[in-house]
């Protein structure tokens, strides 16, 4: 069975990792790393090309990348929320992504695709932040080229290692198939469950608008932390009234030095 | 990291500024 697999993926294989990378990047849980390697360990061998693979796992990235800038400049941070709903916590995900973008600028797309999360919500973000689509495209096609590149060179180099590993697969024939789908399932359900407790967790922790003014209207003075990126807030220039400015860690912990750790504090973002 | 450092009440704004916003309550102007 294995056997037919891989017959199947040396005929369809370039177009095989193309529709493989384009459904990762446009936020599918598949993984396609693993296509990647295998895919270099087999052009390693002689049986596919790299520069084919590469070819197609590059354009696949900046379609899907491109789909994403272009949804972000158009909707701006309200694709992003979408996007991040999908993550674990949609405040948490906008702010991280954020930073490594105030920190780094266009260069962490160079590094966005070894990263979870990261990788999809990189563009739209830049989108966003209305980024020269040129300046985007360039930086974006290196980063699928390191990520790519780095995934179809661990293949070639560990060639022996996966032949004999798709070897013992398919001795165990149709078996190799059930585990492997059990693998992924399992992953895959593993994943959705986590999700699912933290958010639970999360929603029960949240405190909402309604509740903070009427804490407020109460005559209670939680403590309510703005932890909005600078950027975020050079965008918009509103606070919530007495809300105490604080983007680092370090400067949160200046600003709390002399609150009593009993104090209620509410953080806000975007 | 607020947890870490003792503090046994926080809690995140659902929606942040955003849904605060859209509410319709009051702001200020940041300055400086």
């Amino acid at each position: 069975m294995l056997h037919h697999l891989i017959e199947l993926i040396l005929r369809y294989g370039v177009p095989l990792v193309f529709v493989n990378v384009f459904l990762e990047q446009i936020g599918a849980p598949i993984p396609a790393v693993p296509t990647l390697i295998v895919a270099g360990a087999l052009a390693r061998n002689g049986e596919m090309s790299s520069t084919y693979v590469l070819t197609a796992a590059l354009f696949a990235s900046l379609i899907a990348d491109w789909i994403w800038f272009l949804l972000g400049r158009r909707y701006g941070y309200r694709i992003l929320r979408t996007l991040c709903r999908i993550s674990l916590s949609p405040d948490s995900c906008v702010r991280e992504t954020e930073s490594y973008f105030e920190r780094w600028g266009m260069k962490s797309l160079l590094f966005a695709k070894f990263i979870p999360g990261f990788s999809t919500v990189a563009p739209p973000l830049a989108g966003a932040m209305k980024a020269s689509t040129l300046e985007f495209l360039i930086y974006d096609a290196v980063g699928a080229f390191i990520w790519a590149g780095t995934a179809v060179a661990a293949g070639r180099a560990f060639h022996h290692a996966i032949a004999r590993l798709l070897q013992r697969l398919e001795d165990l024939g149709w078996w190799s198939v059930v585990f492997i789908v059990s693998v992924v399932i399992l992953v895959v359900l593993l994943k959705w469950w986590q999700r699912l407790r933290f958010y639970r967790k999360l929603r029960i922790a949240r405190v909402s608008v309604d509740d903070l003014k009427a804490m407020f209207d109460r005559g209670e003075s939680p403590i309510v932390l703005d932890v909005r990126t600078r950027g975020s807030r050079q965008r918009d220039l509103r606070r919530i009234p007495s809300a105490i400015v604080a983007s680092s860690p370090e400067e949160v912990a200046e600003q709390l030095a002399q609150v009593p750790p009993s104090s209620p504090i509410i953080l806000y973002c975007t | 990291m607020l947890i870490d450092r003792g503090y046994v009440e926080v809690r995140p704004l659902a929606g942040g500024l955003d849904a605060w916003v859209d509410a319709g309550y009051p702001v200020e102007e940041l300055t400086g």
